[in-house]
């Protein structure tokens, strides 16, 4: 079985829910990582709790990946319903895997290469109906060259728990599935490449991530409401935090979350909450609080489609309006974005790091997208990170709470503190805190709230500029369609474009003049994003003197890096 | 027995004026919150709460102004969300007292939805709900307590609403703690405040306060007569019996006040505090762990 090794291989698996079609992506993504591959995996569960259409699909690479990647490369189908889902999408050199005898009879496109392997039958056979997934993952392992080592330690570690006799039936199974796939004559050219070494990396998906990075930060404080996509934000760390002796309190409702997390920020506390669109809706009154009375605090908007209910466990970039300006009464925040895992876990630390520095709301936008993918990332060693932790009175000075001071940050004082008994308003107040309605203390005191954000810039890393020199068109993107605008441009260099990225992680306050420098060094600009008005687009037409074309979609999906090579072609034709 | 650590470690000897801030008041003379003022002032002296330690907080109202005028830590939040933000101060630190005041608009109409929780998951806070039958900082709309019959701003021809009876509604959603007293009748609302803050889990007291200004059917007299004052033999460990005193009350167009009920249930930062010991928080917390659990 000799095939062309390609460097980087999409793999979906289709089935019915319940079938497997989940852990089998789970091994072959852990299998892969633990090898020394990059890997980006992207999933949908069905909506329906049980039964129903469920879809894994895993990118393995040598090189680096920043996305889910263009469609498969191989199918496997589990069922029919699997098959007619993608059916669409088996293009001539694509490869099918399919459950034959099974519940379906394929036409096979022409250029599509077939390898119907018995998984049902096979499983049956062997007295144990619920490894039909083992064989599958079998069967893939040998015809694609996915590292079987890694995969037999993966099944093994998977089931030691549920006994010998479940990990030998799996493992047999596996086997089988493996011995049924050599038999049969490999005619596709796809084999996975061969790692160069092992790494030192976990994988996660990017809610867990944002958790990880949040126990990283010195979290002590969460409450959340349940909602799709953002709940497993919610889930990780109720899992984690008490082990720290840390809060976790499933609210009521988002506003309640979001009330005690100002409480717990008041007493001292580093506290968050996660959420979606419509939680951020409900939460925007309370964001103009925690700016008004200068409470730190992390608010975490994992995006879906809208607007209302909308496509709750669609992928989407919809909230940067709401994120930025939600609220009444000319508040401000601070709006950070992530483009992958990595960022899930970085940025998140550094949304703790703001609050606790600018006592202020801080917003990280994540989406859809990265809310269930996986990705491998370096192992995050806790040591490494910089935490900061707010100001504190040092109980000498006589305590103004609100102190008006050169860079506007005012020491807290927790509760508990001989002398630094003070009020935390909405109410606009003095340097006491009492209420103060006259003109000159209310424009003394939003120039002091918002001085703060003057220094935002220059303790992050606002931006990043991918390319050197003059480019004929600079693409700006944000959060997920980041990982995909960097694999077009390398696409699109080797075809000998000049083409530069550009991609800002703080959304605001909007780093303008990065905008600027990048903007003088493109004659064009391309700005794609997820969502029917353009939202980025709007900001950066609305604070630079860019005019960058705007490129929106918004059909539940991210983009595909085809999708803008595609663009930048005809843009520069 | 003392709910609040604080009350042993940081027992201080402070006279009721101790507590009070010299920020001026901004209610009307005649205003039943000065009542409730001047007993909360007073449970503190009795108690002798540290100032440093205890954090009052408020929504949006007239009575929500009361924190300025109280020698505490303090936050005075938004419409409705006293009772949440409170939570969280009393999670994230346990050693604090924490006490809220706020009117039946802010507590039961825009807040209404937090009261239920607050009392079924038993939050170790003292919620004063200063009662006037009436919105008084917007002048003068209906309220979730007013009388049906009342005329105001945004019922000129009556109303047309049944309002709700606060204790009940409390007793129902499973608060440990539940009194109720007309809020010149100091001496009671003292020992009630007091009381419940002394109380371990979430106490309810709703003091009946009369607003001079806009509310011309429930004046001080008219609350004063209304009341009555539960027996000595009244059983506050019966849930029913408080029900059926709250009952017969209404029947009788009477307001039951004293203690109503009292029950001992663990808080839920005590729930929280075992449930940290008991999956070995705090002891082998190791961050690389729990990375650890990612490596593939």
């Amino acid at each position: 079985m000799q095939g062309i090794t390609k460097n980087d291989l999409i793999i979906r698996i289709g089935g019915e829910g319940g079938e497997g079609v989940i852990s089998v992506g789970d091994f072959i993504t852990q299998a892969c990582a633990h090898a020394g591959l990059d890997v980006y995996t992207f999933k949908t569960f069905p909506a329906e709790i049980k039964g129903g259409y469920a879809m894994y699909q895993v990118r393995a690479s040598t090189e680096r990946l920043y996305n889910q990647g263009d469609t498969f490369d191989v199918l496997c189908a589990f069922n029919g319903e699997a098959y007619n889902m993608n059916r669409a999408s088996l293009k001539p050199g694509t490869a099918i895997v399919y459950d034959s005898p099974g519940d379906f009879d394929p036409e096979i496109p022409p250029g599509v290469y077939a390898y119907p392997i018995p998984m049902s039958h096979t499983a049956k056979e062997m007295h144990n109906p619920r490894a039909k997934n083992m064989v599958a993952m079998g069967a893939l392992s040998i015809l694609f060259n996915i590292p079987v080592e890694s995969l037999r330690e993966v099944i093994a570690a998977k089931f030691t728990r549920k006994g010998e006799d479940v990990v030998k039936g799996n493992l047999d199974a596996f086997e089988r599935g493996r011995e049924l796939a050599a038999a049969l004559k490999k005619t596709d050219p796809w084999t996975i490449g061969t790692p160069k070494s092992k790494k030192d990396v976990i994988v996660m998906s990017g809610n867990n991530a944002v958790g990880l990075g949040a126990l990283i930060a010195g979290l002590d404080f969460f409450s959340a409401y349940p909602i799709t996509p953002a709940t497993e934000v919610a889930i990780y760390v109720a899992k984690h935090l008490p082990k720290r002796g840390g809060t976790l309190i499933q609210a009521e409702d988002e506003i309640a979350s979001i009330s005690q997390v100002l409480g717990a920020s008041y007493a001292g506390k580093k506290a968050m909450t996660a959420t979606s669109g419509p939680g951020l809706a409900l939460m925007s009154e309370m964001l103009g609080m925690a700016f008004m009375a200068e409470l730190p605090c992390v608010v975490v908007d994992v995006q879906r489609g809208g607007p209302s209910t909308g496509l709750p466990t669609k992928h989407e970039q919809s909230d940067l309006f709401l994120a930025i300006h939600g609220g009444h009464g000319d508040a401000g925040r601070i709006v950070l974005s992530v483009e992958s895992i990595h960022d899930c876990i970085n940025l998140t630390v550094v949304a703790f790091n703001l609050a606790e520095k600018y006592q202020c709301p801080v917003l990280l936008l994540s989406d859809g997208s990265l809310a269930f993918s996986t990705q491998n990332v370096p192992y995050p060693n806790p040591d490494d990170y910089h935490v900061v932790e707010r100001r504190r009175w040092d109980g000498e000075s006589e305590y103004h709470r609100y102190q008006l001071t050169e860079d506007g940050i005012s020491p807290m004082a927790d509760p508990g503190t001989p002398g630094g008994a003070h009020i935390a308003t909405g109410l606009e107040h003095n340097e006491a805190g009492l209420p103060s309605y006259t003109s000159a203390n209310h424009e003394a005191m939003q120039a002091k709230r918002f001085r703060k954000l003057k220094g935002v810039v220059n303790d992050v890393d606002p931006v990043e500029v991918d390319g050197e020199g003059t480019a004929d068109l600079g693409v700006i993107a944000w959060g997920s369609t980041i990982g995909v605008v960097r694999e077009a441009l390398q696409r699109l260099r080797a075809e000998g474009y000049k083409v530069s990225g550009f991609y800002p992680k703080l959304l605001n306050p909007l780093p303008a003049q990065q905008f600027e420098d990048f903007g003088a060094s493109c004659k064009r600009l391309l700005l794609p994003e997820v969502n029917f008005q353009g939202q980025l687009a709007h900001f950066v037409r609305a604070e630079t003197s860019l005019r960058p074309e705007s490129y929106t979609i918004c059909g539940g999906m991210p983009f595909t890096p085809e999708m803008i090579v595609n663009k930048v072609r005809e843009i520069l034709a | 027995m003392n709910a609040h650590p604080q009350f042993h470690l940081h027992k201080v000897e402070l006279k009721p004026k101790d507590y009070k801030t010299d920020t001026p008041s901004f209610w009307c003379a005649g205003c039943g919150h000065y009542g409730v003022l001047t007993g909360l002032l007073r449970s503190l002296s009795e108690i002798g709460v540290d100032p440093n330690y205890l954090v009052s907080v408020s929504g949006i109202g007239c009575s929500s102004r009361l924190p300025y005028f109280v020698n505490s830590y303090k936050m005075h939040t938004l419409h409705g969300r006293a009772g949440p933000v409170a939570t969280g101060v009393q999670l994230a630190r346990t050693d604090l007292s924490v006490v809220v005041t706020g009117g039946d608009g802010d507590g039961f109409s825009i807040g209404g939805g937090h009261m239920p929780h607050l009392a079924r998951k038993n939050v170790n806070m003292t919620y004063i709900m200063m009662d006037n039958h009436v919105y008084g900082l917007t002048k003068g709309q209906c309220s979730p307590t007013s009388r049906t019959e009342m005329k105001t701003t945004t019922t000129p021809y009556g109303g047309v609403e049944e309002p709700l009876d606060p204790v009940m509604y409390m007793l129902t959603y499973g608060a440990t703690y539940v009194g109720q007293a007309f809020a010149g009748n100091v001496k009671l609302a003292t020992q009630l405040i007091k009381d419940g803050m002394e109380h371990k889990g979430f106490a309810f007291i709703n003091l009946l306060s009369q607003c001079p200004s806009f509310n011309n059917i429930d004046t001080a007299q008219a609350f004063k007569d209304a009341c009555d004052q539960v027996s000595d033999g009244h059983d506050v460990s019966d849930l029913s019996a408080a029900m059926n005193a709250v009952n017969a009350a209404k029947q009788a167009c009477r307001i039951p006040t004293g203690l109503l009920y009292k029950t001992e249930r663990p808080t839920l930062d005590e729930r929280m505090a075992e449930l940290v010991k008991r999956v070995g928080g705090y002891k082998d917390y190791d961050l690389r762990k729990i990375i650890d659990l990612a490596r593939p």
